[in-house]
C-alpha cells in the first residue's frame, strides 16, 4: 500500500465534460488541479468506454447539442465536428426535415403548417436566449436584505433579464409568461396539429427525463435545450473526438489528469474539507473538492455526519430517475429507412411520430415497464458511405431505470426486440444487416458513470429542482454544505446535457469564495 | 318587454360567483338583474330532488373554500346558510382494511402509526410544510392578479406586495415555494411517507377535477385546494351545507333579493350586445332583451366569449387565446338514493370516518394508470372517487332510514373513445351505466353488496354536466388550474383582471383568478373591480392577511 501524499490546490471527483470544465477553468487561473476519474477513460456520459467496451466511438451520448459557446470559447476547445438536420420519421413515409425554423417534407416541399412552425421556432428561439442568461451566473440567493451588496447585484441580474423581456413588447412577454410553464404537447398541438413536427419538438422536449410531454413544465426543457443555440452537432470521430478535446485542453491548461483513480472518501476535517483519499490509499490534499457526482454519493464520500440533516434528507429525495437507454448497433452495410432520400441518412433521425405517441411511450416507465413503441433518436455516423459496416446510435425512450425485478437478460432481450422492431418497421431488412448489438439500460448507465438513477441530467430537470433549487434547496450554490467543497456536474445549476456551465461557473464560485 | 328592462348592471348566469357579484354590487346600491338559463339557481351548487324524498347536490358536494369573508359580508348564516362540519374519511383496501383520516390529532397519529409508525412524524413535517403554502396563498385569493406587463401603479404595488410577501418567506422556504407549486403530489408525499395507503388517501386531493395525474407536475399545489379553505374558522375543515350545496346558492339568492335584486330564470343568454366596443345588454334565448351598461358573465370564458358573444366584438388574438384555454372535462358524478346505509365490514362500529370522504384506491400507481385511461379517451378502469353519505350528518337530505350518497369520479373524459372515434355524443345511456357499474364494482371494495341497496341512481359524465350547467367540456374548475392557467395568465394574459375587451363586460366565474371550487373568490374579486369602474370603489372593502 502506497500511502502516499500529494498536494493540490483543487481536486476534481469525476472526469466527464462539466469536471474536465471545471479543472480547466480553475488551471487556466493559475491553479494546480487534479482530475481523478474512478475508469480508465474520461468523459462521463460522452465515454466511450474502456478496453473491455465494444468499440463505439459514441457509446452513450452522441450529440453536442446544448455545448455553452463560452464554455467552448474560455476552454479553447478543438472541436471538429459537422451540423446535422433532423428528420422526422412517419410511419406513413411522410417525413418531415426540420433545419432550424425550417420544415419540409421530403420532395422539398414546405409543410403544410411550415409558417406556423417558423413563427414558433423563432419565438421560443428567443424566449430561450432570454432565459440563458441565467445559466452563466450562480443561481440568486436572495438571503441578505435588499441593499445587501451580493443580493443588489443578483437583483440587477434579474432586473436585466426583466428588461429583456420588457423589450419583447407587451404581447411577446405575456405570451412567455404563459408558456414558461406551460406543456409542450399543448403548445405544439395548438399550432402544428399532431404529427411528426409536433412529435419531434415534443421528443426533444422530454429526451432524458421523467415526464411526457403532456407534463406541465416540459415546454421549459425544450427552452433549454434552445438556450445555445439550438445547433445539432455531431462530433466528427464521435464522442470519442469530443473527449479528446476537452481533455486535450485540460492539459494545456496544466491539469494533472489520473484514470482509474477511485476516491474512497473526501476528507473534512472541522466543517472544511482537506482532500481525498483514494481506493488505494493514497492521499490527496487539496483546499478545494469539486464533485461532478452529485449530491448524494459527494455526502457520503464526505461522511453523512457533516451534514445537516435535512439537507441528507433531501439528497435522498432528489429525483434521478434515468428514462434513456441507448442502443448501438453495428451493421455490415447501412440501414434504408422507407421513403427517406439517401443524403438525409446522414440527418439526425427521430422516431416520434407524433406527441401523442411520445405520450404513450411514457406510460409504461411510470410503473417500471417498457413500451412496445419507444421513441428514438438515431444517428448513423457513417451513411455517407452505404456499402461499408456502419454503426447505428440511438437514444431510447423511454426505459425504466428500476423494473420490478431488475435488468434480467429476459428483459433485456425482451427490450431491444421491441426496439429492434420499431426500427424494422422504418428501415425494412436492418435487422439483417445487425452484426453486433449492445443495449444500455438506464441502470447500466448508472453503473458506467456514476449518475444517480442513471439519469441523463444528473437529476430530473423539472421546474421544481431547477435554478435555486438545483440539485436541492439549500444546495444550489455550488458550495456542498462543507466548506471547500463543490458540486460541479450536472445535478448543479443550470444542468444537464453536453453543457459545461455547470463546471465552470462552480470553479468560477470557488474561486470567488475565496476556497482556493 | 316589461317596464323593468333596464338594469344598471347584468350578471348572466346565477352560480355561486355571480350571485355573489351580484349580492356586492346590489349592496353598493346597483339595481341588479341574474339572468339563469334553468328553472332553478345555483349553477354547480345546487340541491335538485330527481328522486322522490331525496335532495341530491348533484354537481359540487361539499363545502369549505367559500370564503369567510363573503360569508359574513353578505350575511349569508342569517339567509339561512348553515355548514356542519365532518370529521374524517377513510380508504378502504381490497384486503379488508383501511386507512381512516382524523381531524382529531390524536386519533389521527394513532392511525397513522397503525399504518407505519415514521408516518407519525412524516404527516407534523407534511402537515406543516402544506400549511405554510396555505398561509402565503391564502391572502392572494381575495385580491386581483397584478398585470405585470402593466406599470399602472395598481399593478406595480400589487406586484410589489406578491415580491413583498415572497420575500418575507426568506431564502429557503421560497425554494420550498417553488418546489411545492411546481412539483408533482406524488413526489411530494413520497417525501414525505412510507405508506402508500396514506399517499394514495392524500394524494386524491391533487387531481380532484384536474387533466392531470399524480405524477404530474403541478398537482401538489391542487392540493391546496383541499386545505385552504376552513368551516367555522377551522383551517383545513370541510363540512355539509345542510340542505345540500345548493343552500349555498339559496343564501345568497335570498341576500341578493333582500338587497332589492331581481333574478329572473327559464332562459339562457342567446347574445352579449354591444355597440361601439360597449357593452349594451343581453338577448335572451326566449326573445326578452334587458339593458345595462355593465354585463358580468358567470358562464365560463369560452361559452361567454365564444358561443354567445359576436366574434367582430373582438380583437382576433383574443379570440385565439380564448380558444386556447383548456377547459377539459375529468370528472363524472353518480348520486344514489339508498334504502339503508351500506354496511362498510371493514369499518370499526360506529365508526365516525364514515361520514367523510371514502375511497377505494390504494397506490399512486392505481391513481397515475387511472389518468392513463382518461388520457385516451376513456374512464378510468380502476376509478378513483370520493363518495361521501351526507345523510349521516344532514337528515334533511332524505326520508327518516334512508340516505343519500354522492359520488364524485375522476377520471371521466368529455369526449368518450368508442370504436375508435373520440366524441362527447358517445355518451348515450348505455356508456353512462357501463360507467357506473365500473364504478360500483370498484366500490364493493368498501361497502360489498351496495347494489342491493340502490333505489335510484343519477349518472353523470362531463357532457351533462356540460348540458345541464353549463361548463364548457364539463370542467368542473371553468378551466383547468395548471399553471400556465393561474393568476395573470387566468383566463387570458392581459385579461385576468376580470375585464375583457368589450367595455362594461366582465367575467366573475371560475374561470379567474384564483380559479374553481365553491370558493367565491373571483365574483367578489370581480364586483371589486365592477364598483371600482363605476366609482363605487370605496363600497367594498380591500382584504388583507
Amino acid at each position: 500500500m502506497s500511502n502516499t501524499t500529494q498536494n493540490f490546490d483543487a481536486v476534481i471527483i469525476g472526469g466527464g465534460h462539466n469536471g474536465l470544465t471545471a479543472a480547466t477553468t480553475l488551471a487556466r487561473k493559475g491553479h494546480s488541479v487534479c482530475v481523478l476519474e474512478r475508469s480508465s477513460v474520461l468523459g462521463g456520459m460522452m465515454s466511450v468506454g474502456g478496453a473491455e467496451a465494444p468499440s463505439f466511438t459514441s457509446r452513450l451520448a452522441h450529440l453536442l447539442y446544448n455545448l455553452n459557446p463560452k464554455v467552448e470559447r474560455e476552454l479553447g476547445l478543438r472541436l471538429n465536428a459537422r451540423n446535422l438536420t433532423t428528420v422526422s420519421l412517419a410511419p406513413n413515409g411522410e417525413h418531415v426535415e426540420i433545419d432550424g425554423g425550417k420544415a419540409r417534407m421530403m420532395d422539398g416541399a414546405l409543410h403544410p403548417k411550415a409558417v406556423a412552425f417558423a413563427t414558433l421556432q423563432t419565438r421560443l428561439q428567443r424566449f430561450a436566449t432570454l432565459l440563458s442568461r441565467l445559466s452563466l451566473r450562480t443561481p440568486p440567493k436572495l438571503s441578505g436584505s435588499w441593499t445587501d451588496p451580493e443580493t443588489f447585484g443578483e437583483l440587477m441580474g434579474l432586473a436585466g433579464i426583466g428588461l429583456g423581456l420588457k423589450g419583447m413588447g407587451k404581447v411577446e412577454m405575456r405570451e412567455f409568461l404563459r408558456a414558461l410553464l406551460t406543456n409542450v404537447h399543448d403548445l405544439m398541438v395548438d399550432d402544428l396539429d399532431d404529427g411528426p413536427l409536433a412529435g419531434a419538438m415534443a421528443a426533444d422536449a422530454v429526451r432524458g427525463s421523467f415526464s411526457g410531454p403532456k407534463a406541465p413544465g416540459t415546454l421549459f426543457s425544450l427552452l433549454y435545450r434552445l438556450g445555445n443555440g439550438a445547433n445539432l452537432r455531431a462530433p466528427v470521430g464521435g464522442m470519442a473526438s469530443a473527449v479528446a478535446a476537452f481533455e486535450d485542453a485540460a492539459a494545456r491548461a496544466g491539469c494533472v489528469i489520473k484514470r482509474q483513480s477511485a476516491v474512497r472518501s473526501v476528507l473534512v476535517q472541522g466543517d472544511r474539507v482537506h482532500g481525498v483519499e483514494l481506493d488505494d490509499g493514497t492521499v490527496i490534499h487539496a483546499k478545494a473538492v469539486l464533485s461532478s457526482i452529485g449530491p448524494q454519493a459527494t455526502i457520503n464520500l464526505a461522511g453523512i455526519q457533516h451534514f445537516d440533516v435535512e439537507i441528507a434528507r433531501r439528497a435522498k429525495n432528489l429525483r434521478a430517475k434515468g428514462t434513456a437507454g441507448k442502443l448501438n448497433l453495428l451493421l455490415k452495410a447501412r440501414p434504408e429507412f422507407s421513403g427517406l432520400p439517401a443524403p438525409l441518412h446522414q440527418a439526425r433521425l427521430l422516431i416520434a411520430p407524433s406527441s401523442d405517441y411520445v405520450e404513450h411511450a411514457f406510460n409504461p416507465v411510470k410503473y417500471g415497464s417498457f413500451s412496445e413503441a419507444p421513441t428514438l433518436e438515431i444517428l448513423l455516423p457513417n451513411a455517407h458511405t452505404p456499402e461499408t459496416p456502419q454503426t447505428l446510435s440511438a437514444v431510447v425512450g423511454y426505459m425504466p431505470h428500476d423494473p420490478p425485478g431488475g435488468w434480467t437478460d429476459a428483459l433485456r432481450t425482451k427490450a431491444e426486440r421491441q426496439i429492434m422492431a420499431v426500427l424494422e418497421a422504418y428501415a425494412p431488412g436492418i435487422g439483417d444487416r445487425v452484426q453486433h448489438s449492445e443495449l444500455l439500460t438506464p441502470t447500466d448507465i448508472q453503473t458506467e458513470t456514476g449518475a444517480a438513477g442513471g439519469h441523463w441530467h444528473h437529476g430530473e430537470m423539472g421546474i421544481d429542482q431547477i435554478l435555486n433549487v438545483r440539485p436541492i434547496n439549500g444546495m444550489a450554490h455550488y458550495q456542498c454544505g462543507v466548506e471547500g467543497l463543490y458540486l460541479c456536474g450536472a445535478s448543479a445549476h443550470p444542468g444537464g446535457d453536453i453543457n459545461g456551465a455547470p463546471g465552470r461557473n462552480s470553479a468560477l464560485q470557488a474561486l470567488k469564495d475565496g476556497a482556493l | 318587454m316589461g317596464q323593468h328592462d333596464t338594469f344598471d348592471a347584468i350578471i348572466a348566469g346565477s352560480g355561486h360567483n355571480g350571485l355573489t357579484t351580484a349580492c356586492y354590487l346590489a349592496r353598493a346600491g346597483l339595481r341588479v338583474l341574474v339572468v339563469e338559463k334553468n328553472d332553478w339557481i345555483g349553477g354547480a351548487a345546487v340541491s335538485r330532488s330527481l328522486h322522490d324524498g331525496w335532495t341530491y347536490s348533484n354537481c359540487s358536494y361539499v363545502c369549505s373554500l367559500l370564503r369567510r369573508e363573503i360569508i359574513r359580508d353578505l350575511e349569508l348564516p342569517r339567509f339561512g346558510l348553515q355548514v356542519i362540519p365532518y370529521e374524517g374519511g377513510a380508504t378502504f383496501t381490497r384486503e379488508g382494511d383501511y386507512f381512516a383520516y382524523y381531524s382529531d390529532h390524536d386519533a389521527l397519529n394513532r392511525e397513522l402509526a397503525r399504518q407505519n409508525p415514521r408516518d407519525v412524524d412524516a404527516y407534523e413535517r407534511f402537515s406543516q410544510a402544506v400549511m405554510r403554502q396555505c398561509r402565503f396563498i391564502r391572502p392572494f385569493l381575495l385580491r386581483t392578479a397584478p398585470d405585470p406587463t402593466s406599470l399602472k401603479p395598481r399593478d406595480l404595488s400589487e406586484l410589489l406586495y406578491l415580491v413583498k410577501k415572497a420575500n418575507d418567506l426568506g431564502a429557503r422556504e421560497l425554494g420550498e415555494t417553488q418546489r411545492f407549486w411546481t412539483m408533482s403530489i406524488a413526489d411530494f408525499l413520497d417525501e414525505h411517507f412510507e405508506s402508500d395507503l396514506v399517499k394514495a388517501h392524500i394524494a386524491g386531493g391533487g387531481i380532484i377535477g384536474t387533466g392531470l395525474g399524480v405524477y404530474s407536475p403541478g398537482t401538489a399545489y391542487v392540493l391546496l385546494h383541499h386545505y385552504m379553505g376552513d368551516v367555522d374558522g377551522t383551517i383545513g375543515a370541510w363540512g355539509f351545507a345542510r340542505g345540500g350545496m345548493g343552500s349555498i346558492t339559496q343564501a345568497l339568492a335570498a341576500s341578493f333579493e333582500s338587497s332589492g335584486g331581481t333574478i329572473v330564470t327559464g332562459s339562457g343568454i342567446d347574445q352579449f350586445l354591444t355597440k361601439g366596443g360597449k357593452v349594451t345588454g343581453v338577448a335572451l334565448e326566449n326573445g326578452d332583451v334587458y339593458h345595462a351598461s355593465v354585463v358580468a358573465s358567470n358562464m365560463d370564458v369560452r361559452r361567454t366569449f365564444i358561443n354567445h358573444t359576436a366574434e367582430s366584438d373582438l380583437p382576433s388574438e383574443f379570440v385565439t387565446a380564448v380558444k386556447r384555454f383548456k377547459t377539459r372535462g375529468s370528472s363524472g358524478k353518480i348520486n344514489v338514493s339508498l334504502d339503508r346505509f351500506p354496511t362498510f365490514p371493514a369499518a370499526p362500529d360506529g365508526a365516525r370516518f364514515l361520514s367523510g370522504d371514502m375511497h377505494c384506491s390504494t397506490s399512486l400507481q392505481e391513481l397515475e394508470k387511472a389518468y392513463d385511461d382518461w388520457k385516451v379517451g376513456r374512464w378510468s378502469q380502476e376509478p378513483y372517487f370520493d363518495m361521501l353519505i351526507p345523510t349521516q350528518i344532514d337528515p334533511t337530505m332524505a326520508p327518516p332510514g334512508k340516505h343519500m350518497m354522492t359520488v364524485f369520479v375522476q377520471y371521466a373524459p368529455y369526449d368518450l373513445e368508442v370504436d375508435g372515434v373520440r366524441s362527447p355524443d358517445n355518451w348515450n345511456e348505455t356508456q353512462r351505466q357501463a360507467f357506473a357499474t365500473c364504478v360500483f364494482d370498484k366500490m364493493e371494495q368498501a361497502c360489498p353488496g351496495i347494489r342491493d341497496h340502490i333505489l335510484h341512481a343519477e349518472v353523470r359524465s362531463p357532457y351533462e354536466l356540460e348540458q345541464e350547467v353549463g361548463l364548457t367540456e364539463g370542467n368542473i374548475f371553468q378551466g383547468e388550474l395548471t399553471f400556465d392557467q393561474l393568476l395573470f395568465n387566468r383566463p387570458v394574459p392581459g385579461y385576468a383582471q376580470y375585464r375583457t375587451p368589450i367595455d362594461g363586460m366582465y367575467l366573475v366565474g371560475s374561470s379567474t383568478h384564483p380559479g374553481g371550487g365553491v370558493m367565491g373568490a373571483p365574483g367578489a374579486n370581480a364586483a371589486r373591480e365592477i364598483l371600482r369602474d363605476v366609482g363605487k370603489g370605496q363600497a367594498m372593502p380591500v382584504y388583507t392577511d
